[in-house]
């Protein structure tokens, strides 16, 4: 089986502008390679500023690579190849409140990635809308509904929602799990596994929470300041961290993931 | 002597309508250099409750209690000025979000200063500065800021949120408070910072013997900090007992629901199974069920959860369900209403 996503010596800087000979470039991410098949999660764990989000950022083509190669079913994604890339590779951010249209209602918020990437007419349209809100554990009715309407939980579905409404083959869960009470939590936790088995998609989860990341990641990749220092299976990761910042990191939440032995 | 004994305290919000009760009949008390957890999701009414101990929640609100006592002094019986008085010298708050709680337009220095207590200090005026400036710096040196210079000076725009959280920590302990309530201290903090305020905080209960009120909406997240847990639901009370009882052997269903949900307490868990749940969202202030306000979620309602139960003492365990996981015995003492 060929890996559904190849990621080849992607990397990042920035060019600081300046005269030629003050111009200096930072680099955000060191090169960095790994795959992911279908049906797996690939956890993405590091302190801040050590390039978790701008990884994110370079797989959904919200900013271009410095260099390297991504490789969607071992066709390369080029920059600005955005049809097949939205079609394929979707986001769900930190922050559900904020990151829906409070002007738009749910229909329209969900109709807008059908509108610019489907040839459906609207009938179809909403009919998979309503199938989609049901999926994801709302009722169809839903909607009609204006994003304030709904609670925290609610809106992190609605995100679900557009997020897979293109059938797409990776998702990208961006600190998705953080902002949420853990009784909804762990239902959004049970909704992602449960779509996880039906639809084949592969998770990319950037997440502080070793014991999410434990729960439900089968692959781990630990950065630090742009580098990768560890990667491997989870389990073994986790129960034998070879590097120093892994040590680190576990170790902080030691005290969460043992509590006291009881 | 119990450093803060509350009974029964309600808070309601008037409305021109109708009053919204968002707090019912809580209970809480604490001893001396205890650390207590005061858990709940959001709009369980955990944060009201330590507005409403500060005393700062403003007209809108309507607090009432049985009881509300501060080392045997009722609060609620004192002139606003005495009360302002003796809490501001006792009780210390530390607020959400660091960032935003600090004063943008002025430095840290002038921050911290403010809140040093004038009376410790000796000799004539021109000294007073001096004493001033040390006593901030020896403040920042006690959260465990080393650079205290560049710190003082700095806006709070310019500090990182633990280096906030840590000023916010030092002008609560400014004035050697009793109790320190921590009002989710760590939300949305990286977690070497938080186990970092943690551990800050640890050592200032064990060395001050300064007794603390943490209040989080993760249950996993403070299990190893704190000596007892109390767990507010929408409002109401749900159970309280030490952090060992809440753990091993939750009473009420939405104890033992919050404490299957988090993945990191269940070892023994298999990789990508389903956590346990429970089914819907937590209800708004405006539409909340009567009674049992877990009913509509709750797996083991029955047509006796439209009262709201009374709290049952079970060997120092408060619970408060008709239909409790483990059947408490009928006790002789069934304290009504009260815990």
């Amino acid at each position: 089986m060929t890996e559904l996503l190849k990621v080849k010596e992607l990397s990042k800087s920035y060019r600081q502008k300046g005269f030629w000979l003050k111009k200096k470039s930072t680099t955000v991410l060191e090169p960095i390679s790994f795959s992911i098949n279908a049906h797996e999660t690939l956890a993405i764990i590091g302190e801040t500023g050590s390039g978790k989000s701008t990884l994110a950022k370079l797989l959904v083509g919200a900013e271009p690579a410095s260099s390297g190669n991504i490789y969607l079913n071992g066709q390369v994604l080029r920059d600005g190849s955005y049809k097949q890339r939205c079609q394929h590779i979707r986001m769900i951010f930190q922050d559900s409140g904020t990151t829906l249209n409070p002007s738009l209602t749910i229909l329209q918020l969900l109709d807008e990635p059908l509108k610019l990437n489907t040839p459906f007419n609207e009938k179809k349209r909403k009919e998979l809308i309503r199938t989609t809100l049901q999926k994801v554990g709302l009722l169809g009715d839903h909607m009609n509904f204006y994003p304030h309407m709904f609670s925290g939980g609610q809106k992190q579905r609605i995100s679900l929602a557009r997020a897979i409404i293109l059938q797409p083959q990776v998702i990208i869960l961006d600190e998705a799990l953080a902002a949420l009470d853990p009784s909804l939590r762990s239902q959004m936790i049970n909704l992602l596994l449960d779509l996880q088995q039906q639809m084949g998609l592969a998770y990319i989860l950037i997440s502080h929470n070793l014991g999410i990341i434990r729960h439900f990641s089968d692959d781990i990749l630990v950065l630090s300041q742009g580098k990768v220092v560890e990667s491997g299976k989870t389990l073994d990761v986790m129960n034998k961290p070879q590097h120093k910042v892994t040590q680190k990191l576990l170790m902080n939440q030691n005290y969460q993931l043992k509590p006291r032995n009881l | 002597m119990n450093l803060l004994d509350i009974r029964n305290l309600s808070i309601e919000l008037i409305n021109e309508n109708k009053n919204i009760l968002a707090v019912d009949k809580v209970s809480l008390s604490m001893k001396e250099g205890e650390v207590r957890g005061l858990v709940g999701e959001s709009g369980s009414g955990k944060s009201l409750l330590a507005q409403a101990i500060v005393g700062v929640l403003d007209d809108k609100w309507h607090v009432h209690a049985d009881r509300f006592h501060w080392r045997g002094i009722d609060l609620l019986r004192l002139s606003i000025e005495e009360r302002k008085a003796l809490i501001s010298r006792d009780i210390a708050m530390i607020f959400q979000e660091p960032m935003a709680c600090l004063d943008p337009t002025t430095t840290i220095n002038e921050q911290l200063s403010e809140a040093i207590d004038i009376n410790t200090f000796t000799g004539f005026f021109w000294q007073k500065q001096q004493q001033r400036h040390s006593a901030a710096i020896k403040l920042l040196h006690k959260v465990g800021i080393k650079s205290h210079s560049n710190c003082l000076n700095s806006y709070p725009h310019q500090l990182t949120e633990a280096l906030c959280q840590r000023v916010m920590i030092a002008i609560a302990l400014a004035r050697r408070p009793i109790l320190l309530i921590a009002d989710e201290p760590t939300a949305a903090m990286e977690n070497t910072n938080q186990s970092q305020i943690f551990r800050l905080l640890a050592s200032l209960n064990q060395l001050k013997n300064m007794s603390i009120l943490l209040i989080s909406h993760d249950l996993e997240n403070i299990t190893h900090w704190t000596h007892n847990i109390t767990v507010m639901y929408s409002g109401q009370f749900v159970e309280a007992g030490t952090t060992e009882q809440i753990f091993k052997k939750p009473l009420h269903p939405y104890t033992r629901a919050l404490v299957d949900s988090s993945p990191s307490a269940n070892f023994h868990l298999p990789a990508k199974s389903r956590l346990m749940t429970l089914p819907g969202s937590i209800p708004i202030l405006q539409h909340l069920p009567i009674g049992c306000r877990l009913g509509p979620r709750c797996p083991r309602a029955q047509q006796a959860c439209v009262k709201a139960p009374s709290v049952t003492n079970f060997h120092g365990h408060k619970v408060s369900c008709h239909f409790p996981l483990t059947p408490i015995k009928p006790q002789r003492k069934v304290v009504k209403g009260v815990c």
